[in-house]
């Protein structure tokens, strides 16, 4: 019986930033993005905090260096104040804006941060909506982080 | 897709920073790793070692960073070619790396290089 193939489109698919420079926009859905073929739309990410670009209560825009590219992010801190979010439940933006808030008092020059989020474009350049970041303190995480990037680039996203 | 304006500091080792090698050029953007040998508070400037060749770096944008001579830092910045031909690393940013297995972040390296040269010529063919 043949085995439909793995979905990357729901998964936070490890990339590299090389790898994610790669990727080529779905010309039926802005947030959907091919990565050699195979459809994603959300990534994780790891590198070193090399810029940081904080608005108050609007977003905190920085950029991640992992040695193979430089990758711009974007945590938005105007969830309670957009009228984008405005169909959000007032408790559940409670919640999401004290996280941003965390997470933004995080980012700081030269940590290392690993970021979870969405691809989207910007002005014809990739950014990453941030939904999640943990800063990393063990000195080997880039490392590991990289070899399991280039495994699973090998077996899943490449192979 | 249009390419970020900061640059990325390309992953080299400091025997590998050779006269010779593609990533010795003034202006390269370096992320570079070694112990600390020397450090002038003075000066800004410390000298880092790994295997056997050393390199200084220019830490005068890095005054927050703790120096410990013997620790092992990990440097991102850009190479300055001086006239005698000596290059100096002008970091934009550094951090402490104790603890780091060396050893696997070299084959780590070895393992990206494999990847990202194949990688590149799938993406040209």
């Amino acid at each position: 019986m043949d085995q439909k193939p793995l979905s990357l489109l729901h998964i936070h698919v490890k990339l590299l930033g090389f790898s994610l420079h790669s990727i080529t926009p779905w010309p039926n859905n802005p947030s959907i993005f091919y990565l050699n073929g195979k459809r994603i739309s959300r990534v994780e990410i790891l590198g070193v905090v090399t810029s940081r670009d904080y608005k108050p209560n609007k977003f905190l825009r920085f950029t991640l260096d992992d040695g193979t590219h430089s990758i711009t992010c974007i945590l938005w801190l105007n969830h309670l104040t957009s009228p984008f979010f405005a169909s959000r439940q007032p408790a559940t933006l409670r919640v999401i804006s004290d996280l941003a808030k965390c997470f933004a008092d995080d980012i700081h020059f030269g940590k290392v941060a690993r970021v979870r989020g969405r691809v989207s474009s910007y002005r014809g350049d990739l950014q990453v909506t941030v939904s999640d970041v943990v800063i990393e303190k063990d000195p080997d995480a880039e490392t590991l982080h990289r070899l399991d990037c280039i495994s699973l680039g090998r077996r899943c996203y490449f192979g | 897709m249009a390419s970020n304006a900061i640059k990325s500091g390309a992953l080299v080792t400091l025997p590998e920073l050779q006269p010779s090698s593609e990533f010795f050029k003034e202006g390269a953007s370096l992320r570079l790793t070694g112990k600390l040998q020397e450090y002038s508070v003075e000066s800004a400037i410390a000298v880092i070692a790994d295997q056997g060749a050393t390199l200084k770096i220019d830490t005068q944008h890095l005054r927050e960073l703790s120096f410990r001579i013997g620790s092992i830092f990990q440097f991102i910045g850009e190479l300055n070619i001086q006239p005698n031909n000596e290059p100096i690393l002008q970091a934009r940013t550094g951090r402490n790396v104790d603890g780091i297995d060396l050893d696997l972040y070299y084959q780590s390296l070895q393992q990206l290089r494999q990847f990202q040269a194949k990688h590149m010529k799938i993406a040209t063919t």
